[in-house]
């Protein structure tokens, strides 16, 4: 038995799945595969913990209290305004330091009363920082993701209604149904707070495509483009509601897309 | 449960490694280059809050506690924009800032007092539409990666979830690749066993 000597490390088998072996290593624990069946069934093994990593802790990023975390850098004074020129080193590193401890302190009772103020006040989230949240999220996203069969009409529709509930919405799956894109599923989520609706689609050419809403006060605003994060977004809001669109679809497709839905939606 | 955020430590430390500042005023094209790249790191940490958030949440497990580490480690990054190294990736220099003021400060100091850690299943879940298959799976996946021993999770979260190489991570934590590999290799065979274990697929 000389399986103790060409049995390969875990480590070496990890390295093997996660590509890191150099080619020579690589053909080297690939022949011992081909060999050795209890070499194969341990890769097979350490390969089933292969899981959907990225995907799962992706709506973590949506988590994130990203208006409060950039309120917070935002009170962070840049570090030359607290020179005035001609100071020693020592003394501005010094004062330097203690603003930043001073502000630390303060720092949590002045933004936790900013972020009180920012949402009853300012309609922040219209400045597009909510299409910049939903972009990361969608830019993670793979065939793989929304994988699996097309929901059925009841589905869609029970799907929907959670939506309506939350947002005030009447959506039907007729509405927000997009030519020639499936769609995956209808979700809930949350920005800040607030209810966020979340349709997934899924483009046999382009891949993973979302039509999202949030409530906003800020008016009617006609469809505009941006990029973000690498996908295209039609981005309009009615009295009510901020719609976006975002996808991979080239730009002329994405806006014929959010022209039908508008139209149909009556947004 | 909150952790006590006026010893809040992250900028208060006199002794650590200053970086060399000349002691009278720079001349003008030195202070500029050091104003650009302090605004290079502003703008990148604005673009980072997200992923350095849900790596603070990863490692503590407590939403505040992920609040106080970016924010000692916007902190620690501004202060420090003139050790970051242009052209290197600025996440990833990041990310290791964070992930030592976690491992010098706030975990050692938690150990210290005998302040527990909560059950990661409590923090780490994911919200809103709680019955679509998605969201249970990738529930299941993350209690099963918040069960590893800290450790291995924070491997696990930087090569697999970030996508790190094996020498990128090992620069983040600072240790050797072969450490990498290793902790890799046993979080595969406790997630694999897990999964069967559990009799999930």
């Amino acid at each position: 038995m000389n399986t103790k000597h060409t049995m390969p490390s875990d480590e070496d088998l990890t390295a093997f799945i996660d590509g890191e072996l150099t080619a020579e290593e690589a053909a080297r624990i690939e022949a011992l595969v081909n060999q050795d069946e209890s070499v194969a069934e341990r890769l097979e093994f350490l390969a089933r913990a292969s899981l959907p990593f990225e995907q799962a802790f992706a709506p973590l990023l949506s988590e994130a209290p990203r208006e409060k975390l950039e309120a917070m850098l935002a009170d962070i004074p840049a570090p030359q305004n607290a020179s005035s020129g001609s100071a020693p080193a020592f003394a501005t590193r010094r004062r330097f330091l203690g603003a930043l401890a001073a502000s630390l302190v303060a720092g949590i009772a002045i933004d936790r009363a900013v972020i009180g103020i920012g949402r009853s006040f300012t309609p922040k989230d219209e400045n597009g920082e909510w299409r910049a949240v939903v972009a990361e999220y969608i830019s993670l996203y793979t065939r793989e993701t929304l994988a699996g069969p097309t929901a059925s009409r009841e589905v869609q529709t029970a799907q929907l209604a959670r939506l309506d509930e939350k947002l005030g919405l009447s959506l039907s799956p007729e509405a927000v149904s997009l030519p020639g894109v499936d769609f995956k599923r209808a979700q809930l989520l949350q920005y800040d707070g607030k209810p966020l609706a979340q349709i997934a689609y899924l483009d046999p050419e382009t891949g993973p495509m979302a039509l999202c809403i949030v409530m906003s006060s800020k008016g009617r605003k006609a469809p505009d483009l941006e990029s973000r994060k690498g996908l295209n977004v039609v981005y309009w809001s009615n009295e009510t509601h901020a719609f976006m669109l975002i996808g991979r679809a080239a730009v002329d497709r994405m806006t014929a897309i959010a022209d039908g839905v508008r139209g149909r939606m009556a947004v | 449960m909150s952790v006590a955020r006026t010893i809040f430590p992250a900028y208060s430390r006199a002794r650590m490694e200053s970086p060399v500042r000349p002691a009278v005023s720079k001349d003008t094209g030195l202070a500029e280059a050091a104003i650009a790249s302090e605004a290079d790191i502003r703008s990148g940490l604005t673009e980072n809050l997200a992923r350095l958030w849900r790596y603070g949440l990863v490692l503590s497990h407590q939403r505040d506690v992920a609040d106080d580490l970016v924010q000692a480690t916007c902190l620690r990054a501004l202060e420090r924009a003139d050790q970051f190294i242009a052209g290197t990736r600025l996440d990833r220099w990041l990310f290791s800032i964070l992930h030592s003021i976690w491992l010098n400060e706030i975990r050692s100091r938690r150990v210290r007092q005998g302040q527990g850690f909560v059950d990661a299943g409590e923090t780490l879940t994911v919200d809103g539409a709680h019955d679509t298959e998605t969201h249970v799976m990738a529930n299941q996946v993350l209690k099963q990666v918040n069960a590893l021993p800290e450790a291995q999770r924070t491997v696990v979260f930087l090569a697999y979830v970030e996508g790190l190489s094996y020498r990128e991570v090992a620069g983040i934590l600072d240790i050797p690749i072969g450490t990498v590999m290793s902790r890799l290799a046993a979080a595969r065979a406790k997630l694999s066993g897990a999964g069967s274990e559990g009799g999930r697929q």
